[in-house]
């Protein structure tokens, strides 16, 4: 006499049999998390070296305070896969031709006026609008373990509904700025919407939303961010960018002997 | 109210204000989200030329007459780079200053051409040549610096006792210079050529006797070692003199802390025998600065710094001095000045700048000069307003010390002044 299977049991093996022909598979049609934050990265960045204009105009308690405009020039680091980025400072007056160096952890203020070279530490950078670059300029994919959380139904940039992945990154190093990130993921295409940093306290440090989504050098980018102060979230700065150009910019650059002989065109 | 009743009511407060913060921050943020960028600016017009104008007046309460004296200034500050193409820059950058009242047999009205040079670039952009008048400026240390070799005689109107600020007045020297880079450090060779005998006292000179009165070289290198730790290694020589070394560091201790350390080496007469045109004979010592930046959250910022000179007179040479001959303290200190040299063996400095100062755009910065062997002080603060294309200042200078001391001696006991700015 045969043993019947019951049914359920049958479906189960079934089940582990298909799970086991197939899972790889599954696995390979989803995205997993750090492939979902590598493509956001490359929406946020081009591939190449660039410069972009920033326009920073901030807000307390939605009056507005200050505007500055400054000028990104960055490139990857071939070593690190990092950017690293000199930053022109153009608006206000007062701070015209000021530099800023970030490679890494190799921080530098340069002042023409004085010729003074300064090297910052992290938290000195932090007190300057330039470190608001943070939370854009920067391949996370290379600094962060991602996790997915789930999926989850948010309000982006432009207050619309959207469909994301919540990734959860933790640094890999100690050396980064924040210590962990959630972000959010448009599901349709990759978009960046919305972050919030956090520093190694728990304490959100920063909220960004993504938004103003543009074709600029080969790629739909955000031209615009909207970052909310974690402490105080009646102070609001928005990030616009534009005039994307694609230029040659030579790792030689990126050091602090150059700094008092940068002249872009 | 019965203690059940009470818990309960605590326990829906705390429930409510759980569920009411996140709301009030989901608000905010929504409120966030409908504000509009300023309008974009166009920095291709601005980003070339810098132009302000400043004045000031101030009042000096003075030590060996009665009363004060008036103080007041006019500048005019203006620098442009033109781009000539083929990777030619033309760069110049000019300063000029009326200044009441000055020094007996020096002019109210000084130009300063501080910088005249043309630049090149070839399309590689590992290298970089420039000729002309250029300033070349070394040193990481903020009130001190024993790597800066071009640093003699280059102020020709001092405008603040500020480091940082005077140093913006700064004369450049006529070379010729060529600068390698290649990943993470860099070499450069500077050659200046004797092209005068003496500074001149004509306010519209171009006083290249004051930069260029002896044939120079120095040749840096720099180099980056990390992340953390960059140095730079300098040699440089000039006509009848034995070489000097110098070297720098500057390193990242943590998240918050920066060091720097500057150190140089030569072979001259001691500061003395230069500033009274003496013979004295050449011996090697050497000039240091050390010091530590720590920054805190709260955007204050912290500097202390050690310096050194060996070439300085030791505590009992001042002293003696002032008993011998205390006229010549002055003379002493004028050439100390002159040469942006360390007066005292040795020396102390706090720096502090403190951003948003109760105001968002209210600064303030101060600094204490401490000499070591007579404990005399010069003490410095200033609060600072900006406006978008304006800044007003208050200043205020205290020199603290007996009448046998370095800051004691000199004949402002204090100063205080207004500063406005406008940056066009």
């Amino acid at each position: 006499m045969t043993k019947k299977v019951p049914p359920v049991f049958m479906n189960s093996r079934v089940l582990s049999f298909a799970l086991f022909v197939l899972g790889p598979s599954l696995a390979w049609a989803a995205p997993s998390a750090k492939e979902i934050l590598a493509a956001s990265d490359a929406i946020r960045n081009p591939g190449r070296p660039f410069s972009v204009t920033v326009t920073l105009t901030e807000f307390q308690a939605g009056k507005q305070v200050d505007t500055s405009t400054l000028v990104s020039y960055s490139r990857t680091q071939p070593q690190s896969g990092q950017f690293a980025s000199l930053i022109r400072f153009v608006l206000p007056a007062r701070d015209a031709g000021k530099l800023m160096l970030k490679n890494g952890n190799d921080l530098w203020f340069y002042d023409p006026a004085s010729k003074a070279s300064v090297r910052l530490s992290p938290q000195q950078r932090l007190l300057g609008q330039a470190s608001n670059g943070d939370v854009t300029t920067v391949n996370l994919a290379k600094d962060y373990r991602a996790t997915l959380l789930g999926e989850e139904e948010i309000q982006d940039g432009e207050r619309r509904k959207r469909k994301a992945y919540k990734l959860g990154l933790t640094a890999l190093s100690p050396d980064v700025t924040y210590a962990s990130i959630d972000m959010w993921v448009d599901v349709e295409n990759n978009r960046p919407l919305k972050a919030r940093f956090f520093a190694e306290s728990s304490r959100l440090l920063k909220t960004a939303y993504y938004r103003r989504f543009q074709p600029q050098l080969g790629a739909v980018r955000p031209t615009e961010t909207v970052i909310i102060d974690g402490l105080n979230p009646q102070s609001v700065t928005l990030m616009r960018f534009s005039d994307y150009v694609a230029r040659t910019i030579p790792e030689t650059w990126m050091q602090r002997d150059f700094l008092p002989r940068f002249q872009p065109e | 109210m019965r203690p059940l009743t009470r818990s309960l009511l605590c326990t829906f407060l705390a429930a409510g204000l759980i569920q009411t913060v996140p709301a009030l921050a989901a608000d905010a943020e929504t409120d966030a989200l409908l504000l509009e960028s300023s309008p974009e600016a166009v920095p291709e017009a601005v980003r070339d030329t810098r132009l302000f104008v400043e004045g000031m007046v101030g009042t000096a309460g003075q030590r060996y007459l009665p009363g004060n004296r008036d103080l007041w200034r006019g500048s005019l500050d203006f620098s442009h780079t033109a781009r000539l193409g083929s990777g030619w820059r033309a760069v110049i950058s000019d300063r000029l200053d009326r200044i009441y009242p000055t020094d007996p047999g020096v002019d109210s009205t000084v130009n300063s051409l501080r910088e005249a040079y043309l630049s090149w670039q070839p399309k590689s952009a590992n290298a970089v040549m420039e000729l002309g008048r250029v300033n070349l400026r070394y040193g990481p240390g903020y009130g001190y610096n024993p790597t800066d070799f071009f640093r003699d005689g280059s102020l020709r109107t001092l405008t603040s006792a500020n480091p940082f600020a005077l140093r913006e007045n700064r004369l450049g020297t006529v070379m010729l210079r060529g600068q390698g880079l290649w990943t993470g450090g860099s070499l450069s060779v500077a050659y200046a050529p004797k092209m005068a005998d003496r500074p001149s006292p004509d306010g519209w000179n171009l006083d290249l006797g004051s930069t260029n009165n002896r044939d120079r070289a120095l040749i840096a290198l720099n180099t980056q070692f990390s992340q953390s730790v960059s140095t730079q290694l300098l040699a440089y020589k000039e006509v009848d003199m034995s070489p000097a070394l110098g070297a720098s560091l500057t390193a990242l201790l943590s998240d918050a802390a920066v060091a720097h350390l500057e150190w140089s080496r030569g072979s001259e007469p001691d500061l003395l025998s230069r500033a009274l045109a003496l013979p004295g004979d050449a011996d090697a010592r050497n000039r240091f600065a050390g010091g530590i930046t720590y920054t805190t959250l709260g955007k204050l910022s912290i500097t202390a710094e050690y310096q050194y000179n060996g070439f300085a007179l030791s505590q009992s040479d001042w002293a003696a001095l002032g008993t011998t001959a205390p006229a010549t303290q002055m003379v002493y200190l004028r050439e100390a000045q002159r040469r942006q040299e360390l007066a005292s063996r040795e020396a102390y400095l706090i720096y502090i700048s403190q951003k948003s100062l109760f105001l968002k755009n209210l600064d303030l910065t101060a600094f204490l000069r401490v000499n070591a062997g007579d404990h005399s002080q010069l003490a410095w603060v200033e609060l600072r307003h900006h406006w978008p294309s304006f800044d007003l200042a208050f200043q205020l200078q205290q020199h603290i010390g007996d009448r046998a001391s370095e800051y004691g001696v000199l004949p402002d006991r204090s100063v205080a002044q207004v500063l406005g700015i406008y940056y066009f």
